[in-house]
């Protein structure tokens, strides 16, 4: 009796937030997919049902196709700038954990993660800029060449994806030096006795055993960098003529058809394009670590 | 006791609460003669002209409140885009471009203008009938015509003295003989100052609105009437290639501007370009900004876009709607609009009012009144999609702009064009707008 009433209470302290969760997040994603199938203009009255069509002419277009391939070059380029370097990042920082300035480091580190992200673009967008940009005048002073960071359509890019890492570096290194600091440490003491240095000891004990963490920071990472907007938006933003070229991104894609071009139905089968990318990788993410791991 | 008196002291707030609540709500609440409208504008320079409306109706009008939210084009598209679908956005006037009022129009989402509102627009003391057919569709008015976007030369006199040049170019071919000596470059050829500043990047439809301006020169056009409604692509041909090639030479072999250098009426004004096109706002920003730029404008070769933009108003039924279209009228009063031209420098569309005082005061006007005679005008189609068919293109001329291997293969340009043109007319296609 006490049992069922504990699961009765227990169903009922969880409706309100499964209610809202419903609401906020399964809603939408249903309503999208239905959305996906109509023509459904935000303007006209008539939306009728189209079944695939939507998605038949989304692998046409080639606007969208830019779209896709500059999302995936950009989230894959973040991943793999950042991952990698919070790790070492965050392996140093646990390494000079006893330093007085260990708090520094790490909220040195956090900062661009907390940093609002418009004021952050509009200064990588001056760092950026080719007349008057610091990087163009290092490279200068070193004898290189001043490049066109922002109109270049590789070189826009690649802007993009440092700005994106500069931003996601902050939080997985934090989740890394948690990751850290759960190790045990008589591993490392015994690879130490076995003759490990530390970049040994680095590679074969904290790496290895850091794989949940690497699989949650990566999935995270990843998905960020498929929904990558603001960074395009702003650092190609300007009030005549932008100084920067729009790197074409699948949310830009989006508002696009559904704002400039009122064609909702065809937004939403771009963003369900969009769900299917991300968790059919987040699969293949969640299934290669998890085997590693099991080896 | 103290428990009898604390809940003594809560029963007292209770029993006060809708006391103060209705003392509150009487404070807040207006007169009810008052009158509430706002509007929306996709200029941040005209909120000052809209104030000054506002101010001149003062008289008839003692109680009204005018909130003027004057925000960037493009976010002012998608805020008309998402207040009127959903309703929410309350007695509004709003401006909008009569070739993209027309998918509202088409759903009934703008109310037609009340009768004495459309005897005013229909007069043709009042507005040529190109005007006033652009503010209607099919014979019914739904909104006031005010201002056009026309399109002219302006160049820096002082820089075009320096290259030996002294007076404006005649035709496409001269354009780019001038950008070339008016390129200013550093010891190592890099141009520092642009001869001729053209529109390479950013988002929105301005790019492709820029290239047709440019076509037309040519005697081309983005898409073209075929009769009967329908519409076909027109510029995978001659005059497509030659303004494609001439956009691409510019940028990549004769280097006369480069899409990193500062453009558009910024660089103009700060001495960065020498000439570019653009609209008659640019003269009242120029004396803002710029005051002592001795610059002068000149008609383009062949002719320019004029693009009217008219006073919408969402609703017809009430007090507030009333002032609302109220507003509307006032700001077309000569009074109000000699001050837009004077102030703003956007071009009033209305007829009979001597603006001779301000443009005799700023000669660059001339360029937008006293035109050559044949100078033609286009303007942007009135179908639903031509938005999506000017930003899709724009989002393939940044490409194109940007790919220097295009800039000596003429077979490249041809089938960049050709390609671009399938997908416009794809899109016409997709809403049964296509030529057959």
């Amino acid at each position: 009796m006490l049992q069922r009433r504990l699961w009765w209470f227990a169903i009922l302290a969880f409706l309100p937030t499964l209610a809202i969760f419903a609401w906020v997040r399964i809603y939408p994603i249903g309503e999208t997919l239905r959305l996906s199938l109509h023509k459904w203009d935000i303007l006209s009255k008539n939306k009728p049902f189209i079944g695939l069509d939507n998605f038949r002419e989304l692998f046409h277009d080639r606007l969208f196709l830019d779209a896709l391939v500059n999302t995936s070059i950009i989230a894959f380029g973040v991943l793999a700038v950042t991952i990698p370097l919070a790790l070492v990042i965050a392996g140093l920082i646990h390494h000079r954990t006893a330093s007085r300035f260990s708090g520094f480091y790490e909220t040195a580190v956090f900062i661009p993660h907390v940093v609002s992200l418009v004021p952050a673009a509009m200064a990588w967008k001056w760092i950026f800029d080719a007349k008057l940009g610091p990087l163009n005048a290092l490279l200068q002073y070193f004898g290189i060449p001043a490049q066109a960071w922002l109109f270049d359509p590789v070189l826009s890019v690649i802007c993009i994806i440092v700005l994106c890492s500069w931003q996601a570096l902050g939080y997985a290194v934090l989740i890394y030096l948690v990751g850290f600091k759960s190790l045990p440490v008589s591993l490392f003491e015994a690879a130490k006795l076995d003759g490990a240095g530390g970049i040994q000891r680095f590679w074969h004990v904290a790496v290895p055993l850091l794989k949940p963490i690497t699989l949650y920071v990566s999935v995270v990472t990843l998905i960020s960098g498929f929904n990558v907007y603001a960074q395009a938006f702003v650092l190609a933003s300007d009030s005549q003529g932008a100084p920067g070229r729009q790197v074409r991104v699948l949310v830009l894609d989006m508002l696009e058809n559904s704002f400039r071009n009122y064609r909702v139905g065809y937004a939403a089968s771009e963003a369900v394009v969009l769900l299917a990318i991300v968790l059919v990788l987040t699969l293949i993410q969640f299934g290669l670590l998890r085997e590693k791991g099991r080896k | 006791m103290r428990a009898q008196r604390t809940s003594r002291s809560i029963m007292a707030k209770i029993a006060a609460t809708p006391l103060a609540l209705a003392v509150a709500a009487g404070l807040s609440m207006t007169p009810a003669t008052a009158q509430t409208i706002t509007v929306w504008s996709g200029y941040p320079e005209m909120a000052p002209f809209y104030e000054h409306v506002a101010e001149s109706m003062k008289d008839e009008y003692p109680d009204l409140e005018v909130k003027v939210e004057a925000i960037a084009l493009r976010e002012h598209e998608k805020r008309i885009a998402l207040g009127l679908t959903s309703g929410s956005a309350g007695v509004t006037v709003i401006e909008l471009s009569g070739s993209t009022a027309s998918r509202y129009l088409e759903n009934d989402l703008l109310p037609a203008a009340p009768e004495n509102v459309a005897s005013f627009v229909r007069d043709p003391a009042n507005f040529d009938a190109f005007f006033s057919e652009t503010a209607s569709r099919e014979g019914t008015v739904y909104g006031v015509p005010l201002f056009r976007g026309q399109g002219a030369l302006f160049y820096n006199v002082d820089m075009f003295k320096a290259a030996g040049l002294t007076e404006a170019p005649k035709t496409m071919e001269e354009y780019t003989q001038y950008a070339e000596k008016l390129t200013q470059r550093d010891a190592n050829g890099n141009p520092t100052v642009s001869g001729w500043s053209l529109r390479l990047s950013g988002g929105g439809q301005g790019i492709a609105e820029k290239f047709w301006i440019n076509l037309f020169q040519y005697g081309g056009s983005v898409i073209e009437p075929a009769g009967d409604g329908k519409w076909r692509a027109n510029y995978a041909n001659e005059a497509g290639g030659k303004t494609l090639k001439q956009y691409l030479e510019n940028v990549h072999v004769l280097k006369t501007v480069t899409p990193e250098m500062p453009a558009d009426a910024e660089a103009f004004e700060r001495g960065q370009t020498a000439m570019f096109i653009r609209e008659s706002w640019v003269i009242g920003d120029i004396a803002a900004k710029a005051p002592d730029l001795n610059y002068a404008t000149a008609p383009l070769p062949r002719g320019s876009i004029a693009l009217p933009t008219n006073l919408y108003v969402n609703s017809t039924g009430g007090e507030d709607a009333e002032a609302a279209w109220a507003f509307a009228l006032a700001a077309n009063e000569p009074e109000n609009l000699i001050w837009l031209l004077d102030n703003v420098g956007w071009l009033p569309n209305r007829a009979g009012v001597d603006y001779s005082v301000v443009t005799k005061r700023v000669p660059a006007f001339a360029a937008f009144v006293d035109y050559p005679e044949g100078y033609e005008f286009f303007t942007l189609p009135a179908i639903g999609p031509i938005e999506e068919v000017l930003t899709r293109l724009a989002g393939q001329l940044t490409n194109a702009y940007g790919n220097a291997d295009l800039a000596k293969d003429d077979a490249a340009i041809d089938a960049f064009l050709a390609s671009a043109a399938e997908e416009t007319n794809n899109i016409l296609s997709r809403e049964g707008l296509l030529a057959e």
